[in-house]
């Protein structure tokens, strides 16, 4: 398998991940396409250095996470854009409107979230232990703890307030 | 929701996404392609295009300078040059340290620092720029009242339409001065808490 097939095939496994970060990221479906583009774009720019030292997921994680980051929003700038309107959360046979409104709640409680917050958030939702957390974000495990307990607090009291 | 529930939600989202498979090879693989422009081309095109025109009017004022006869015109030709040359520089600078920033080796946290960092450094100037025009605005215009009709600004007689055209731009520039602001403000407070929270 060369490279191209390889990076095709780990782009596929992973498509949902970078769906959840770029929404979490992005506030309209345009620059969410746009991030998502640029995700895919960055991980290939970055692939041939990508060595398996790492976890291939912490890698990942990280180059999506830091394009997020970067990410200028659409409106600033025009470059090429691929169509991915596929890429969204279809309506499937068994579509389901209830789920469908708390997964909208679920993003409007991350997206009240400083940038910081949002990717501890989805690391930690994403169920990754602190080290991997500290791995991907540099922060030291200890403060990866104090954060994400400062999050829960958040996310408690505007639970609360609604 | 409880936090329980969010995680809840977020694990069966998940489950759903990995069910529907969108990308291709195709799309993927288009995506890849270097067509695809830096973010930051744009940008750095619209202020290459702008520095080579200040440099370009630096170079004519440099070749006329000795045209500018007394201390005050000498003076405002001075800051003129100043402004009209260190501001691209410092402002193409600070775009490059954005695009330096190296999001394939540096962790999250890294990234964050360095981004926010040069992006705070970059709108300062930006906002700086907008608040110098004022005072700049006032040595251009002796500057090029003596180089472009050999008239001494100071001493010559000003009609009603002079004092109207410095009025307009300077309601222009205000109006502008105060909407730049306002968008450094909205920018860097937030990434400033970032910022602060992180060192």
């Amino acid at each position: 398998m060369d490279r191209e097939d390889e990076f095709v095939r780990v782009i596929k496994k992973n498509e949902g991940v970078i769906f959840k970060i770029t929404t979490i990221y992005t506030d309209n479906r345009e620059d969410q396409q746009d991030l998502y583009q640029d995700i895919v774009y960055q991980l290939w720019k970055s692939f041939d250095s990508f060595r398996g030292e790492a976890k291939f997921s912490t890698w990942m994680y990280r180059i999506a996470l830091n394009t997020a980051l970067t990410h200028i929003k659409r409106n600033k700038r025009k470059g090429h854009s691929v169509a991915i309107d596929r890429v969204v959360l279809r309506q499937t046979e068994l579509y389901d409107t209830v789920f469908e409104e708390r997964v909208k709640i679920l993003y409007g409680y991350i997206h009240q979230l400083n940038v910081l917050e949002k990717g501890l958030m989805l690391l930690l939702l994403e169920g990754k232990s602190y080290t991997e957390i500290s791995d991907i974000t540099g922060l030291t495990p200890s403060n990866v703890g104090t954060r994400i307990s400062r999050i829960k607090t958040k996310l408690k009291s505007k639970i609360i307030k609604k | 929701m409880e936090m329980e529930e969010l995680q809840a939600t977020w694990t069966q989202m998940s489950e759903e996404l990995d069910k529907q498979k969108r990308l291709t090879d195709k799309i993927i693989l288009e995506m890849t392609q270097q067509k695809y422009k830096n973010k930051f081309h744009g940008i750095t095109f619209y202020e290459t295009i702008g520095a080579i025109i200040c440099f370009a009017i630096a170079l004519y004022l440099i070749f006329n300078f000795h045209r500018l006869d007394t201390w005050y015109l000498m003076l405002c030709g001075s800051i003129t040059l100043v402004f009209i040359l260190i501001l691209p520089i410092l402002t193409l600078r600070f775009l490059k340290k954005i695009k330096d920033v190296d999001i394939s080796e540096s962790n999250y946290k890294e990234t964050l620092f360095q981004y926010t960092k040069a992006k705070n450094r970059l709108l300062f100037i930006q906002q700086f720029a907008f608040y110098a025009s004022f005072a700049v605005m006032f040595t251009t215009l002796p500057v090029a009242s003596k180089l472009l009709s050999n008239k001494d600004f100071f001493l010559m007689e000003k009609g009603l339409g002079l004092y109207a055209f410095i009025g307009v731009v300077l309601v222009f520039l205000f109006f502008f001065a105060r909407w730049g602001y306002g968008c450094y403000k909205g920018v860097t407070s937030s990434a400033e808490d970032i910022l602060r929270e992180l060192e």
